[in-house]
């Protein structure tokens, strides 16, 4: 299984943009259809927002890695930060706690955007939200 | 800061984003383009995202802010050239921008305002060659 | 680790017959969702069978490229053939009509028949200011009165100038 790995601070704002364009780049030069690459860079800006938002300092980091194995070509994506958690994340998970209404954290419209979507949060741990998009 | 200029053409302000905005660049251009809009009493804005290639949700909501916005200052919004990907993006978000008229390109853009603002004078039979 | 293969395949085969499969996938997306202009500015897409996610993401992406590369401001998606429309068809049809709109086009919907149309009230659902009407005959007519355009009988006396060799005007 190849793997390419590349690891990115988001910090601020700055990073916001820093880690949507890092995936973006990595995602098309594995081939990704531009869709694709919209929705990827699209999904990592949702997550690496809800770092700068809602964690602590606003601090975390974004891991992207390339799979490559049976299901051919994909691009993964973990998203962590040390922050205080999602307090109810079947709350968050709820579709149409994102459109429109400005509230919640776009989980629903980022999982529908990928074809893999995991959460972990708690207290303890912070939050880890890992996002795959396989190449058709 | 990569600042959004807004360039007024006759009664129409136009906004031609070409870079991925920070957040802060985008709230930017909402209040310049608000303070244009009070200073000019301009009729329009067009908002051009032909070099857009990623619209999320916050950037998606801001436009809709300012398109009621302008509304509210008397002016009609126009986004032109919303890339299909991007377009196909915001759907899957479940983002539709309502209450924001779109068109194909920035020409198009220009069209449609004209139409827009020839309506609230003339009422929906104006001329208008389309 | 993947299985050995039961005949011998060279690496060269194995490339030609991905190709292969991949093309003919995209063949195969063309037929499922044919775009057509029936008129500069007037997109037709008549859709036949079910509608799943993916194929409704292959409908846009198709329609999409379609409205850029012809300008088209009007879409006429043609229902007919679409044996159930239930919630979910419904959603897709609703991005449909908000992709097309994201690029300046309306996205009309066409082809209802009486017993879709109960049943989308049955079911509550909320198409919410989509246009829609009967037949794709009925969205063109819609289609040319907002292009500004009319289609008349030609007057009487051009019936009657038909040349020597009576092949007409």
């Amino acid at each position: 299984m190849m793997a390419d790995e590349e690891r990115i601070i988001i910090c601020g704002e700055e990073g916001i943009v820093a880690a949507r364009q890092l995936a973006r780049t990595i995602a098309r030069e594995h081939g990704f259809s531009l869709v694709d690459q919209s929705r990827i860079a699209t999904a990592v800006s949702e997550l690496a927002r809800n770092v700068v938002r809602y964690a602590t300092n606003g601090q975390g980091d974004a891991t992207i890695r390339t799979l490559g194995q049976d299901r051919g070509t994909g691009i993964e994506v973990v998203v962590h930060d040390d922050g205080p958690g999602i307090p109810d994340i079947s709350l968050a998970l709820k579709d149409g706690f994102t459109s429109g209404s400005g509230l919640g954290m776009g989980l629903p419209g980022t999982r529908r955007l990928m074809d893999d979507f995991v959460i972990e949060s708690s207290a303890d741990a912070g939050t880890t939200v890992t996002i795959r998009k396989w190449r058709r | 800061m990569a600042r959004v200029p807004v360039v007024r053409f006759g009664r129409i302000l136009v906004a031609t984003v070409q870079e991925d905005l920070y957040d802060r660049d985008a709230l930017q251009l909402q209040a310049d383009l608000a303070g244009a809009l009070e200073r000019t009493g301009a009729h329009g804005v067009l908002i051009d995202l032909s070099t857009v290639e990623m619209v999320d949700s916050f950037l998606g909501r801001l436009i809709g802010e300012i398109a009621a916005v302008s509304r509210l200052m008397g002016a009609h919004t126009v986004v032109a050239g919303i890339q299909p990907a991007v377009a196909l993006t915001l759907v899957e978000l479940g983002l539709s921008l309502p209450g924001v008229q779109t068109a194909l390109n920035a020409d198009k853009g220009h069209v449609l305002l004209r139409q827009l603002v020839n309506e609230d004078w003339f009422g929906r039979n104006g001329t208008h060659d389309g | 680790m993947t299985q050995p293969a039961t005949k011998a395949q060279t690496p060269a085969s194995v490339d030609a017959q991905t190709a292969l499969v991949a093309q003919q996938r995209q063949t195969i997306t063309e037929l499922e969702t044919p775009v057509i202009q029936v008129w500069p500015g007037v997109l037709a897409l008549p859709l036949v069978g079910t509608i799943d996610t993916m194929r409704a993401q292959e409908m846009n992406e198709a329609l999409l490229e379609r409205i850029v590369a012809t300008g088209s401001e009007i879409v006429l998606l043609d229902i007919t053939g679409v044996p159930v429309v239930d919630t979910a068809v419904a959603r897709h049809l609703l991005e449909t009509v908000t992709a097309g709109r994201l690029l300046g086009a309306e996205v009309m919907i066409v082809g209802l028949s009486a017993k879709t149309a109960m049943t989308i009230v049955h079911l509550g659902l909320d198409l919410g200011g989509i246009t829609t009407r009967v037949s794709m005959a009925k969205g063109l007519e819609l289609a040319f009165h907002r292009l500004g355009l009319e289609v008349v009988p030609r007057r009487e006396h051009d019936a009657r100038a038909i040349t020597a060799d009576g092949s007409g005007i």
